[in-house]
């Protein structure tokens, strides 16, 4: 796990609803990314999903068929639709929180795809040199959003 | 880590092995250390889905971080696979396993 500084809050929360507070060009990159996102969950081909889909029980390859062949199609319907409701709603001024939810959902999904993609490690140090600096900048930039998503969401559990 | 079931006696019950050993020995919720997930989002998902305090949220989430694993939530077998699916869908690295 790694764990963040906090900066300026994207979000604020406002009784049940919670305010973007990002810019144009942040609201359309998400919108993109939760796009491809969307389209490589669907497809459910490419390996690096995996953190998506662990295994339940690692030593009972039986029960972990049965487990996941009852679960799978659905983790992949909800990602899916969190996906459609993040790019529906990447414009808009305000979310209530199941789309608080879904943002939050497809945040921690493309951070699951690119850090696995990536191979990362909590040792990792930031190199802007390095061939993967700019993956590695947006798995940064995604991990700030949730962040702060996470504060806006504890509102509503009571604990802000 | 192996949840080896171990051997039964002869039952003359009538009830299934597996139920008796269900009744004895629930089953526990493991949550993985992994290199991606936000501290902050994995005691949040802790808060959200079983409704602990953040003080035990966190303690949970740290334990995660720091011993590479903790026990979530115990149970019957349904049980504790539907928190392993939420876990799932939330993008938690959990497994189950009989309480040995």
């Amino acid at each position: 796990m790694i764990l963040r500084r906090r900066r300026p809050h994207a979000f604020e929360h406002d009784g049940d609803r919670t305010a973007i507070r990002l810019g144009d060009d942040e609201r359309s990159m998400l919108a993109n990314l939760a796009g491809q996102f969307r389209a490589v969950v669907a497809d459910d081909a490419d390996p690096d999903l995996r953190r998506l889909y662990p295994t339940a029980y690692p030593d009972d390859p039986e029960h972990d068929a049965d487990y996941s062949g009852l679960v799978h199609d659905d983790l992949v319907r909800t990602r899916v639709a969190a996906a459609d409701t993040v790019v529906a709603t990447a414009s808009a001024v305000s979310l209530d929180a199941d789309q608080l939810a879904a943002w939050m959902q497809v945040l921690n999904g493309l951070r699951l795809l690119l850090g696995t993609r990536l191979d990362v490690s909590e040792e990792d140090e930031f190199d802007p040199e390095a061939d993967d600096a700019p993956t590695r900048a947006l798995l940064s930039w995604l991990g700030f959003i949730l962040e702060e998503a996470v504060v806006a969401a504890s509102a509503d559990l009571g604990d802000a | 880590m192996s949840p080896t079931p171990s051997p039964l006696e002869v039952d003359e019950t009538g009830l299934d092995p597996d139920e008796v050993v269900d009744a004895d020995r629930p089953w526990i919720v493991l949550v993985w250390n992994d290199p991606i997930n936000l501290m902050s989002y994995v005691s949040h998902v802790f808060q959200k889905l079983f409704g602990y305090s953040k003080a035990k949220a966190d303690r949970l989430m740290l334990d995660v971080h720091e011993k590479g694993r903790a026990v979530v939530s115990n149970g019957a077998r349904e049980n504790a696979e539907m928190d392993v699916f939420r876990l799932h869908e939330h993008g938690l690295w959990a497994t189950m396993q009989r309480d040995d």
